[in-house]
């Protein structure tokens, strides 16, 4: 393994990693965001709502990623108002994710027990206080599992961002690899760099679990 | 206080409430006994309308319960609740599990709610539990902590579907006992239960279902000591010869 290659590159690396990391930032927000809403929309009583979120989760989850950045690429150059690679890929990959945190989220909601539902409306609360206040806090703790996983795929499916030209890791690594010709040693540098934001992330959604555990 | 008239409901083929008539006055303690899957809790969980009416009428306190214009959370803040599995809130303290509907249905602020909270407590029996998680209490205990819940609201009616069921039976006593001191202050209750002898003790009037209909209402001397109906005195004698 060629360190020379890390240290003479570093100023590229640097850069990748940092638009790595902003854009799966910004697409672990939006896809929470977003996926909560359309996790709303699929359990509503308003039937068009539902409609909507299945049809929403069914599309976006059964076509491939790229597939998914590229509408959103190509899509609004087509229409005439270009969009850059980094928010382009940002926000497929975050319209993606999405379709998957969506249905960790209404899987814990409908884990909670309808016994729970029933002593809260029998009480008097109406839907929202009922949502807020008895059932998502229950479900949050069954959803931290699937979406630790979901937030780590995320980071690593950002490196679809090379393929439309975002500027990430993956982007500059493809440039110094044909630069130097070490195209192995170039990646072995780039895993490192993902590895280093996928770990701890990992470790902290373990973390986070078992404190909810605990709590009672 | 609460009106049945000709209250039918079908899950989709099944019958399960045949031309209901009931009515229960303020004040008043209403068992209801039966087989398992003659409608009693279906019946019970019509009134605070956990389960929608078929057709009919159905009205409580003079508020036509299946009406689109009713608000049927005002409605429910009259209508006390109490169910089998207790269903307590597990991520909420003993205190905060009775606090919140005060809170957020009726507006009181959270050392009011705090202190009707504490005052229920203690008529339950299990004030030192305030700050417990439910699941650090014995079932008898949860099931006291979710009367004391229903309570906090002053309702003007308890519903109990089968408080005991899930209970282990030397829990049974200490929540009939509270119910039975509810029952002397005069509170309207209707109760589904197995327990004869709590009915035969506590109730005012004593319903018996099967399949879907009120097959005999009586005052509890004369039900338990001589019931009208064939279908009862079978139902009895297989209840009560063990």
């Amino acid at each position: 393994m060629d360190f020379s290659i890390l240290t003479d590159h570093f100023g590229s690396y640097m850069e990748g990693f940092y638009n790595t990391i902003l854009s799966s930032l910004l697409a672990l927000c939006g896809s929470f965001l977003l996926g909560a809403l359309i996790a709303i929309f699929r359990i509503t009583p308003v039937k068009g709502l539902r409609w909507f979120g299945t049809g929403y989760v069914e599309f976006i989850r059964n076509i491939p990623l790229l597939l998914v950045v590229y509408i959103f690429f190509y899509g609004p150059s087509a229409l005439g108002f270009p969009l850059d690679g980094f928010i382009a890929g940002t926000i497929g990959l975050s319209v993606y994710t999405s379709a998957f945190i969506a249905e960790a989220i209404r899987a814990g909601i409908m884990a909670v027990p309808k016994g729970q539902t029933e002593a809260a409306r029998s009480s008097g609360l109406n839907y929202a206080q009922t949502m807020v206040h008895i059932i998502l806090p229950q479900a949050i703790k069954l959803v931290i599992p699937p979406l630790g996983n979901q937030f780590i795929n995320l980071i690593k499916n950002s490196s679809v961002l090379t393929l439309v030209a975002g500027l990430d890791l993956m982007y500059f690594a493809d440039g110094i690899s044909t630069e130097t010709y070490r195209t192995f040693d170039t990646y072995i540098f780039v895993a490192m760099f993902y590895l280093v934001l996928t770990l701890p992330l990992s470790y902290a959604m373990r973390v986070w679990e078992r404190r909810l555990q605990r709590k009672y | 206080m609460i009106d049945f008239h000709q209250v039918e409901k079908h899950y989709g083929q099944f019958h399960v409430l045949k031309t209901i008539d009931l009515h229960v006055q303020e004040g008043e303690v209403v068992v209801v006994v039966g087989p398992s899957g003659s409608g009693k809790s279906t019946m019970l969980r019509c009134i605070n309308r956990l389960e929608t009416i078929t057709s009919g009428g159905l009205t409580v306190d003079n508020i036509t319960v299946n009406d689109r214009k009713t608000d049927i959370n005002k409605l429910r803040k009259e209508i006390g609740m109490v169910f089998q599995h207790f269903n307590l809130y597990p991520h909420k303290k003993v205190i905060d599990n009775i606090t919140l509907a005060p809170i957020k249905v009726l507006g009181l602020s959270k050392v009011e709610a705090e202190e009707i909270a504490m005052s229920y407590l203690e008529k339950v029996g299990i004030a030192e539990k305030a700050l417990a998680y439910p699941s650090q209490l014995s079932g008898g205990q949860q099931q006291r902590v979710a009367i004391a819940r229903g309570l906090a609201m002053k309702p003007k009616i308890m519903l109990f579907d089968e408080p005991t069921s899930a209970l282990d039976p030397e829990m049974v006593g200490e929540v009939l006992d509270v119910m039975r001191t509810l029952a002397n202050e005069g509170m309207t209750m209707v109760i589904v239960t197995h327990e004869m002898g709590f009915a035969r003790e506590v109730a005012d009037r004593v319903i018996f279902m099967d399949q879907g209909q009120i097959v005999e209402e009586a005052e509890p001397e004369q039900f338990f000591a001589s019931p009208r109906e064939e279908r009862t005195r079978t139902f009895l004698s297989r209840v009560l010869s063990h």
